[in-house]
């Protein structure tokens, strides 16, 4: 007997790709690279490797949103970009009390969330470091 | 060598609010309008080829294939019918094509018609629809919306230039004053700077809606249509219009990363300095050959940014020349004459052919009194889809 939940991802993630041909990184995924023009599969990944996107970033800028879309029920949100030190950048959601400044260190990590029908969805939730 | 390519016809609704009608009936009134300022309804029997612009008619009314049902609804078929769907730009774009079309002689005369209703959904949903222009998973997915951007940009652009919330409101407040002279627009109302700015309730009557930009730094959530005829000005048809030709002198597109992290700066805007470049090589002009330009400010930050990028300021300027009322009507370069999108509205698919017929009015010498650039030889566009990254430039020039 298989326990089907025991193979699910527990943890959620959200990956970067890096090329293996020329070792180019991107997030999110390119169908092809723009350094040596090798094609990604989409389905077996075949030729490129993921890795993990998360751990000590710097903000870029940010905004709090105050007219969320439709099914989000918060007041507001804050949203931000980030710079990891692999030179990828990255968009998200911040989590912290108050404003947050402009170069300051974060940790990005990924979450699930499900304010919109469908199944629900990664997210990047930037913290202060 | 490519035929002279020019409008001979314009129309427009009044953009507001149109959720109690159908998206057909609105894009064909439009269209209805420009062959009667070309000359009669007659003429559309002379149409080569339709092109309908529209973003997001099965989203916000469940409508498509409304190319088709526009031919059937306005009595044209057979004639060639296909919707052009390029986000905010879907407009420009479908002239672009238009164009494209009669140099590649295939046809002489093309109808571009242009709509979009988006009030038939709440203000969170159609912000949620027009969302999903952004990547899927590396923006959509994270609840970032095309506000939630723009503050992230302003808030770039306030810290390297040392942009203020007063000089945003400044620029509503241009854009608001000309569109309350303009009968097409929709927020006819002008609005001072002690009212969203300096009052001691400007906190109140200008609210934030994604930091730091404010309600009066955002475009409001608008219907409408609007339609322009072009054709081949050398063919045997183009004795038929009745209207002398405004000349497309220039149009180009460029493209950009979707996700905006991507850039190497975000706050340059590749695809618009780009796009124009092409279209000033087109036209055989500068920027200090333009009289006055329609920019796609759906937040007021873009009306600067794309002052900057297309050549008009220096980098980090453009809010200085708003400060010294050098975009203003009687500027040195007005922009945004019709109120922009800020205040005229922006129904997404159909704003880049009303940006156009904007240029055409003004040429023409037909705006409303009060609202008429002094002597415009040449007149431009740009029209923004998505975040900036498919962007198309289009000038036009009074022969």
């Amino acid at each position: 007997m298989i326990d089907f939940s025991a193979y699910g991802e527990l943890t959620p993630h959200i990956h970067g790709f890096r090329c293996q041909k020329c070792g180019a990184i991107y997030y999110p995924a390119p169908m092809i690279c723009g350094k040596c023009d090798s094609k990604r599969d989409p389905v077996t990944g075949r030729n490129w490797e993921e890795f993990d996107l998360e751990g000590p970033c710097t903000l870029l800028t940010w905004t709090r949103v105050w007219n969320l879309p439709e099914g989000f029920n918060k007041k507001f949100l804050l949203f931000g970009m980030v710079s990891f030190p692999n030179g990828l950048k990255a968009s998200g959601r911040i989590e912290l009390e108050g404003d947050p400044r402009i170069g300051m260190a974060l940790v990005a990590k990924a979450i699930e969330a499900d304010e919109r029908p469908g199944k629900p969805v990664k997210v990047f939730l930037f913290e202060p470091a | 060598m490519a035929p002279r390519i020019g409008i001979v016809g314009a129309g427009h609704c009044r953009f507001g609010n149109s959720s109690d009608y159908d998206l057909v009936d609105v894009i064909a009134y439009a269209a209805n309008e420009a062959l009667e300022d070309s000359g009669g309804l007659a003429l559309r029997k002379e149409v080569d080829q339709v092109l309908v612009a529209n973003m997001a008619g099965g989203l916000f009314n469940r409508e498509t294939a409304i190319a088709s049902a526009l031919v059937s609804r306005m009595d044209m078929e057979p004639c060639p019918a296909e919707l052009v769907e390029n986000g905010p730009a879907s407009g420009a774009s479908a002239v672009k094509l238009a164009y494209m079309a009669i140099a590649s002689g295939m046809v002489d005369v093309v109808l571009v018609a242009a709509g979009e209703i988006m009030r038939s959904v709440t203000g969170w949903e159609a912000t949620d629809i027009v969302a999903t222009m952004a990547h899927k998973e590396a923006e959509y997915n994270m609840g970032l919306t095309l506000p939630g951007f723009a503050g992230m940009f302003t808030r770039l652009y306030m810290q390297k230039y040392g942009l203020t919330e007063r000089d945003l409101a400044l620029v509503a407040v241009k854009d608001h004053d000309n569109a309350a002279k303009n009968i097409y627009a929709h927020v006819q109302i002008p609005v001072t700077i002690e009212a969203i700015a300096d009052g001691p309730e400007a906190g109140v009557v200008n609210n934030y809606v994604a930091e730091p930009l404010r309600m009066y730094s955002t475009c409001p959530i608008t219907d409408g249509s609007a339609a322009v005829i072009l054709v081949n000005m050398d063919s045997p048809k183009a004795k038929l219009f009745k209207r002398r030709p405004i000349r497309i002198a220039g149009i180009a597109s460029a493209t950009d990363t979707h996700c905006v992290h991507n850039r190497k700066d975000p706050l340059v805007l590749d695809a618009v300095r780009l796009s124009a470049e092409k279209a000033y090589r087109m036209a055989g002009v500068g920027p200090a050959d333009i009289s006055f330009a329609e920019l796609h400010d759906a937040f007021v930050i873009f009306e600067l940014l794309i002052s900057e990028e297309v050549g008009f300021f220096e980098r980090g300027k453009s809010f200085l020349a708003v400060r010294n009322h050098e975009t203003d009507l009687n500027g040195r370069l007005p922009i945004n004459t019709s109120g922009g999108l800020k205040a005229k509205g922006h129904p997404v698919g159909a704003t880049g052919v009303s940006q156009i017929f904007e240029l055409v009015r003004q040429l023409r010498g037909e705006a409303e009194e009060g609202r008429q650039v002094k002597d415009p030889k040449y007149g431009m566009a740009v029209n923004f889809g998505g975040f900036g990254n498919n962007v198309v430039t289009t000038i036009l020039a009074k022969d």
